[in-house]
């Protein structure tokens, strides 16, 4: 948290909502996520993530993989996926808003519609710093968020169930525009394919691997494992 | 003699002959002969006969009893070569029966009228369905006429009542399962080439833009500019994707579809084909310099991304990428060919399409989406609108037929391809539907007498239709017999679809989702879904594929190939695809028609 306390530090801690909002819009934050096993707090999974985003595009990049939404003028959501290591990206077609669709999924992570189901715990800080506790519990898991409400980045999430404990934690955050347009802009000159066109392109060796071994199924939020499988609990849609 | 008797008067139609009149004589016995009809499918003859007895009335009774036979002798009828009205009467009077006739009645004019001829057809349109197998033209024809609330299995597609047809070989030089660069070449230029080539014969290497020099094909598209007629391509894909691609360009890899995605090398030598396009005019004419040659009337699709800079302040009202163009050369091939044709319209939604002038416009440039245009059930969702394909088709056509010279158009309906890829049916089958809308418009606005129409698909599926559903099963439902009410259930207990994909992703639901491609969230599904509770016939929903693939691929089988106007008779049995330009330039004389111009 002294970190993230750091971080926040290149925003005013006096700014107002708006103005705080305003100067979160470009974002670098680099999240950790853990799995343990609760019931013999072995350290089952951990793995880091970066979420960047400008006003209409949001990236969660892993180790191999970068999942970009890009938001449409008709509130679509456009979907790319660029492969790091090959310098390649598949893209799709705009999807209806719809579900997990919600935009503010892919901006913040946890959306919008599943923070207001949750029992505001506490709440502490003012301006960019007021930070908001939630806690909502169903069956058997207990999920509590630490929400920075003005900057509209989670800042921690604790998903507790009998036999696991995920967490996710923002390590670190930068609100540098021009690092973040760049960053995009790199990814924007990787050669790209539409993801409708992968099944003529068999003699693609890269597109050929993509047919016959499948794609790495990502995960909600950045909750996914080295094998792209999805960690599970994490926000609700 | 020893005769074994029967009863004579087993047949009502018994004659009784006496041979020997009355005798004064009471000793003389006299002789008789009995005839007994016998009837069709009697134990003796087949098809009827006679039998005849002989024997002598021995007991005077004037009979010719049993135990009076001496001789028996059978005479049966040839087989018949007629029935009569009676007979006939259950098929004649059956409803199968009578629509057959009427259909046989329409095929005997249908062959007496076809124009022979060659050289008769005025205008040429061929019509081609990416990925429409023959199984999708069934599922497609049943789902219309489920549409239109009928049972759907006798419904007909526009195209299918077309009065030729055939079957096209898909094959590649290379490829026993081909690709859409190699099929649209053999079909635009009449020679098969190999996969992801487009417009250069076997002879080139694919990606090596030098080794095609010198292996370059024409075009019909091509022949009928040289030739003096209009020229337009349609498609729902990008316009400079492989399909309508062939008919314009020469690439020895069918995606350098901007100079983005090419090599530098090859980049130095080859002309992207984004840029092939909008140069159309000057190429022709470079190769042809004693011809006037006045460029493509019509181009619509999708695509617009290949021809804008990548840079963006160059971007649409409905762009869907930040920059939605690509070219890294700077250039604006949109603002080329309006400087090219500055009376020529240049349009990109619905709006700008819809008041497009048919009567005075010369050319028309109309790139309606980034990338491909929307599906047709999705079209809805398009930011800025844009037309669909029958829309496309009339606009062209109230165009091109101002030439009195005649035109040549290529309409494709590219993504019914793209939607079997990702293993969706509903938006295939919708997008077959609306292809047989376009071609519905184009019989309406053309002659039979001087318009040859051609209906085809450059390569199949892995798309099946299985089971045994009973009749007027919802095509895109899950299988229930004949006589059933409730899904048929397989050997694991679950229901299954009719339709269904030999590979590709799998199982999806998502519902009312009317894009295609909604599914890439998801690896391949292995092994069976439960679809208890699914409603197969949604939009999202995505059919079970035996073998799990990210991308369902194309199937290797024949497709179909439907046929009207001059010319159209030549369209039967089963062909090379290269015939089809064969058809076509046989039809219209495009070879010596551009023979005559060059010569002149």
């Amino acid at each position: 948290m002294k970190k993230l306390i750091a971080s926040l530090l290149l925003i005013s801690p006096l700014a107002s909502a708006s103005q705080c909002a305003l100067e979160s819009q470009y974002v670098q934050a680099n999240y950790q996520v853990n799995s343990e096993q609760t019931t013999n707090n072995t350290l089952a999974q951990a793995q880091q993530f970066t979420l960047w985003r400008t006003p209409h595009q949001v990236a969660e990049q892993g180790s191999e993989l970068v999942e970009v939404w890009q938001q449409l003028s008709n509130q679509q959501i456009r979907p790319i996926r660029y492969f790091q290591a090959h310098q390649r990206g598949i893209e799709y077609q705009p999807s209806e808003v719809q579900g997990e669709q919600d935009w503010s999924t892919k901006y913040q992570l946890v959306s919008d519609d599943f923070i207001a189901k949750m029992t505001l715990k506490s709440e502490q800080g003012e301006g960019c710093e007021q930070l908001q506790n939630y806690q909502l519990v169903q069956g058997d898991t207990k999920i509590e968020l630490a929400w920075l409400v003005n900057k509209k980045l989670l800042s921690s999430m604790r998903i507790s169930k009998p036999q696991l404990t995920q967490t996710l934690t923002l390590d670190k955050v930068k609100f540098d525009k021009a690092a973040v347009m760049q960053q995009f802009a790199n990814w924007d000159s990787f050669q790209t394919t539409d993801y409708a066109d992968i099944g003529d392109n068999e003699g693609d060796p890269f597109l050929a691997k993509m047919i016959n071994l499948g794609f790495i199924e990502h995960g909600a939020s950045g909750f996914y494992d080295a094998g792209g499988k999805a960690l599970g609990g994490g926000h609700s849609h | 003699m020893v005769i074994t008797m029967k009863k004579l008067n087993l047949i009502s139609l018994a004659v009784v002959v006496a041979l020997a009149g009355c005798s004064d004589d009471d000793d003389k016995i006299d002789s008789l002969t009995v005839e007994n009809t016998l009837a069709v499918g009697s134990e003796q003859c087949i098809n009827g006969g006679i039998e005849t007895l002989t024997g002598e009335d021995t007991n005077k009774n004037g009979e010719l009893d049993d135990d009076e036979v001496t001789a028996t002798s059978v005479a049966c009828n040839d087989p018949a070569t007629s029935l009569n009205a009676q007979q006939l009467a259950p098929l004649t009077t059956n409803t199968w029966f009578k629509e057959a006739q009427t259909k046989l009645a329409t095929s005997e004019d249908n062959i007496a009228n076809i124009v022979k001829e060659s050289g008769k057809a005025k205008n040429v349109i061929l019509f081609v369905g990416d990925g429409m197998g023959i199984s999708t033209v069934t599922a497609a024809r049943i789902l219309a006429g489920q549409l239109e609330g009928k049972l759907g299995e006798e419904h007909q597609l526009s195209f299918e009542t077309l009065p030729f047809s055939g079957f096209a070989k898909t094959y590649n030089v290379d490829a026993q399962t081909p690709d859409s660069a190699g099929t649209m070449t053999a079909m635009a230029s009449g020679v098969k080439t190999d996969v992801g080539v487009i417009g250069i014969d076997e002879a080139v290497v694919n990606g090596n833009c030098l080794s095609g020099k010198g292996h370059e094909l024409i075009t019909s598209l091509e022949l009928a500019e040289i030739a003096g007629k209009s020229t337009g391509i349609i498609s729902t894909a990008r316009i400079t994707h492989a399909t309508p691609a062939a008919t314009y360009a020469k690439a020895a890899n069918r995606n350098w579809e901007d100079i983005s995605d090419m090599p530098e090398s090859e980049a130095a030598n080859c002309e992207d084909i984004a840029s092939q396009l909008v140069n159309f005019e000057e190429n022709l004419t470079a190769r042809f310099p004693s011809v006037d040659i006045d460029g493509i009337e019509v181009v619509m699709g999708g695509g617009r991304r290949h021809f804008l800079p990548k840079d963006a302040a160059f971007n649409s009202a409905d762009a869907v990428s930040s920059v939605e163009g690509d070219r890294t050369d700077g250039r604006d091939l949109t603002a080329e060919w309006q400087a090219k044709y500055p009376n020529g319209q240049y349009v990109m939604d619905q709006a700008s399409f819809d008041a497009i002038d048919v009567v005075n416009t010369k050319q028309v440039f109309g790139l309606f989406n980034e990338s491909h245009m929307q599906y047709e059930a999705d079209r809805s969702n398009d930011i800025a609108g844009e037309p669909s394909l029958s829309q496309m088709t009339a606009t062209a056509l109230d165009i091109l037929d101002n030439n009195d010279k005649g035109f040549f158009l290529t309409v494709e309906a590219g993504r019914i391809d793209h939607a079997h890829h990702a293993g969706n049916a509903y938006n295939a089958l919708n997008d077959t539907i609306e292809l047989s809308k376009a071609v519905q418009v184009a019989l309406d606005k053309t002659s039979i007498e001087d318009t040859l129409i051609i209906v085809t698909a450059d390569h199949s599926h892995v798309f099946t239709i299985a089971g045994y559903p009973k009749r007027g099963n919802p095509i895109l439902g899950k299988v229930v017999a004949v006589g059933e009410t409730e899904p048929s259930l397989a050997a694991d207990n679950m229901p299954y679809t009719t339709v269904g994909y030999t590979n590709g992703g799998g199982f999806r639901d998502l519902g009312e989702e009317t894009d295609a491609e909604a599914g890439y969230n998801f690896a391949p599904v292995t092994g069976r879904v439960d679809l208890t509770d699914v409603d197969t016939q949604s939009p999202g929903f995505h059919q079970e594929a035996l073998v799990p693939l990210s991308s369902e691929t194309h199937a290797g089988e024949d497709v179909g190939v439907y046929a009207r106007g001059p010319g159209a008779h030549l369209v039967t049995g089963t062909n090379e695809q290269s015939f089809i330009f064969h058809v076509m330039d046989y039809a219209a004389d495009l070879v010596k028609q551009a023979d005559e111009k060059v010569a002149n």
